[in-house]
C-alpha cells in the first residue's frame, strides 16, 4: 500500500512499510537564479538561492484546481527519480479537502485507475485517517474531535461512534498560507519589503511565531518597543544564500535591533504573537468567522448531550499550524472558558504534520478495515466513476 | 478624475463611503491568498529560444501500456484548469444538498471585535475618517495619511 497525503501546501507520501512519510512540496517552483530549469516537489533540495521563489501551485483554497501541475508532481512522486511505485501490484490510500467536489473527485478516480493503473484507491478526509489511528490506539474511545489547522484552512471535524458527522463540521477560512501572507504584508509596510521573499518568510514565521497564552499583557509588552524588559522582541538574520544559508534567530542576549554590515535583519515584536492569533481570532483581520476554539464549542454544541462531553475529552490535533508554540496550550485555555467546567478537555498532538499519514499507514495494516474503505480496480471496472465517488462520499 | 467623483467630500476631506470601504477590506483579504506577489521569473524566457520552452517541459507523458482499455472519456477534456469560484457554481447547479462547502463555513464570533493600529499594530482605538482604518496616535495616523490611507486604488 501506499499511502499519499495530498496537501495543498505540502504532500506526505510513502509505503505503509516506511517509517515515516517524505514531506515534499506540492507545487512546482521557479527561482530566479536557475533559469533553465522548474523544480518539481522536493527537487527544490537542488536549488541553492530561495530567494524570490515563484510557486506554481495545484490547490486553489485548498481545492484541487490545476491538474496539469498537480499531475507532474504526482509522476514525479511515483516515478523511479522518487518512489518508484509499481500500481501493477500496489494500492493506494490518499486524502481530499472536507467537501470535495465531485469533478475533483471524478479526475482523481480517473488518473488513478486509468492513467497510474492501482489496484485499489482509497479516499478519505485527512481527520479520518487521524480519527481512525486515535480510535484504534484508545480502543475504549468512541468518539473524537479532529482540529485539522492547515495551508489553506482550518476545520472541526467530529466523529462519533467512529462515523464523521458532516453535519457538524466547522470550516474557518484561514491557514498557514494566509498567516505568512498577512507576516510578509506587516514586515514589509512596517520595515523592509520581503513581498516576493514567501519562502523565507514562511520560515521566519515558523523559527519565532507563536500562540500568545496572555495577549493582553503581550500586547503591553510590545508596547514598549526597543525596551529591555520587552521579553517579546527578536533580531532574525535573514539568508543572503552566499554566506548565510538560513535564516535565524539571535539569542535574547544579542538582541540589539541593529544589523552588522554583512547582514539584514527584520525585527520581530508583536508579529511573533499576533500572526497566529489570528487563528483564534480571524476578525482581527476582519474576516467575520469565529476562531478554531469557538468553533469547536459551536461544532460540539450541535451534537447530541451526551456525546458533547467525550469530544471535549478525545480533541485530536492535525497540521501544521499545531506546531506553533503554546498552540494547544491556547485551545485548552480558550475551552476552559467558554465550556462548562465539569467537562474535561483532553488535547492529543502527536506529530500534526505527519498524523494523517501515520493514520493511513494504520488503515493499510488492518486488511478488513481496509477493504470497508477502498475500491478495487475490478470493483471501478465493473461500476464505474459515480459510484466509486458515493462509496467515498459515505466514508 | 472617476476616482474623486465616486468619494464624497466632507468638508476639505475625501471620504469612502460603505461600500469603498467593504470593497478595500475585501480586496486586503483577497490578497492573503495569494500565491506569488511578483512576476514569474522565467516569463520573458519563453521568447529565449536556448531556455527550454515552458510548454515542452509541461508535456506530462503519459504511460501508455499495450494492452490497456482507453477510458470512454476524454481527460484533456475534464481536467482543464477549474477555478474554485467555478467548482462552487458547478455545485450549484447541481443542486449539491447540505451539508456542503457553503453550509460549513463557521459563523460570525459571539465576541466584540478588537481593532489594531492600521501601522503598528498596537491597539487602534481612533478611527481614520477618511477610509475608516485604525490607528493608535497621532504619529501612526500621519504615517497612515502618507502611505496607504487613499493611496491605494480602491
Ligand atoms: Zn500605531
Ligand atoms: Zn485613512
Amino acid at each position: 500500500m501506499f499511502v499519499l497525503d495530498n496537501g495543498a501546501s505540502t504532500l506526505k507520501a510513502g509505503f505503509a512499510t516506511d517509517a515515516q512519510p517524505k514531506v515534499i512540496p506540492n507545487c512546482i517552483t521557479k527561482a530566479k537564479s536557475e533559469t533553465r530549469r522548474r523544480f518539481i516537489g522536493d527537487q527544490l533540495e537542488d536549488c541553492k538561492d530561495m530567494s524570490s521563489l515563484y510557486y506554481i501551485l495545484c490547490h486553489e483554497k485548498g481545492y484541487l484546481v490545476n491538474w496539469e501541475v498537480q499531475k507532474q508532481v504526482w509522476d514525479y512522486v511515483f516515478s523511479k527519480d522518487c518512489f518508484n511505485v509499481d500500481f501493477d501490484s500496489t494500492g493506494i490510500i490518499m486524502t481530499e479537502p472536507y467537501f470535495n467536489f465531485c469533478s475533483i473527485q471524478e479526475n482523481i478516480t480517473e488518473i488513478f485507475f486509468e492513467d497510474y493503473g492501482a489496484q485499489s484507491l482509497s479516499i478519505m478526509n485527512p481527520s479520518s485517517l487521524v480519527a481512525y489511528k486515535y480510535l484504534i490506539d484508545n480502543p475504549k474511545k468512541l468518539c473524537c474531535a479532529v482540529l485539522d489547522s492547515g495551508y489553506s484552512f482550518s476545520h472541526v471535524v467530529p466523529y462519533v461512534k467512529k462515523k464523521r458527522v458532516k453535519d457538524n463540521i466547522r470550516r474557518i477560512n484561514i491557514g498557514g498560507k494566509a498567516l505568512t501572507n498577512y507576516l510578509k504584508d506587516a514586515l514589509s509596510y512596517r520595515q523592509l519589503n520581503v513581498m516576493d521573499e514567501t519562502y523565507v518568510v514562511n520560515q521566519v514565521k515558523e523559527d519565532v511565531c507563536y500562540v500568545s497564552l496572555d495577549f493582553h499583557r503581550e500586547m503591553e509588552m510590545a508596547a514598549l518597543g526597543n525596551s529591555r524588559e520587552n521579553t517579546i522582541w527578536r533580531d532574525y538574520v535573514l539568508p543572503d544564500y552566499t554566506s548565510i544559508k538560513r535564516g535565524y534567530v539571535r539569542p535574547p542576549e544579542q538582541t540589539t535591533g541593529k544589523a552588522t554590515s554583512a547582514e539584514q535583519i527584520i525585527r520581530m515584536n508583536a508579529e511573533r504573537f499576533q500572526t497566529p492569533e489570528l487563528l483564534f481570532n480571524p476578525s482581527d483581520i476582519g474576516i467575520e468567522q469565529m476562531g478554531i476554539s469557538e468553533a469547536m464549542m459551536h461544532s460540539v454544541n450541535a451534537l447530541p448531550k451526551e456525546v458533547q462531553s467525550h469530544m471535549y475529552s478525545n480533541i485530536v490535533l492535525l497540521g501544521g499550524n499545531a506546531m506553533f508554540p503554546n498552540f494547544k496550550e491556547r485551545l485548552v485555555q480558550d475551552l476552559r472558558m467558554l465550556i462548562p467546567e465539569f467537562y474535561d478537555i483532553n488535547v492529543t498532538c502527536e506529530n500534526p504534520i505527519n498524523a494523517a499519514w501515520e493514520g493511513g499507514k494504520a488503515l493499510a495494516r488492518c486488511k478488513e478495515d481496509l477493504d470497508d474503505k477502498a475500491i478495487t480496480k475490478q470493483l471501478y471496472e465493473e461500476q464505474g466513476i459515480a459510484y466509486c465517488v458515493d462509496f467515498y462520499n459515505l466514508l | 478624475m472617476e476616482q474623486s467623483t465616486k468619494k464624497e467630500k466632507r468638508g476639505d476631506r475625501v471620504v469612502l463611503d460603505e461600500a469603498q470601504r467593504n470593497r478595500r477590506s475585501r480586496k486586503a483579504l483577497d490578497a492573503l491568498e495569494q500565491d506569488n506577489y511578483h512576476e514569474d521569473p522565467h516569463a520573458n524566457l519563453i521568447m529565449n529560444k536556448k531556455a527550454p520552452k515552458f510548454e515542452d517541459s509541461l508535456n506530462t507523458e503519459r504511460k501508455d501500456r499495450p494492452g490497456k482499455r482507453k477510458s470512454a472519456r476524454d481527460f484533456k477534456q475534464v481536467r482543464f484548469k477549474k477555478s474554485l469560484a467555478a467548482l462552487l457554481e458547478e455545485d450549484r447547479a447541481l443542486g449539491t444538498e447540505s451539508p456542503n462547502y457553503m453550509t460549513a463555513a463557521a459563523p460570525a464570533s459571539k465576541f466584540p471585535k478588537r481593532y489594531f493600529c492600521a501601522v503598528c499594530g498596537m491597539y487602534g482605538i481612533y478611527t481614520c475618517v477618511s477610509c475608516g482604518a485604525r490607528y493608535c496616535a497621532k504619529n501612526c495616523l500621519d504615517v497612515h495619511q502618507e502611505t496607504r490611507c487613499l493611496k491605494w486604488t480602491a
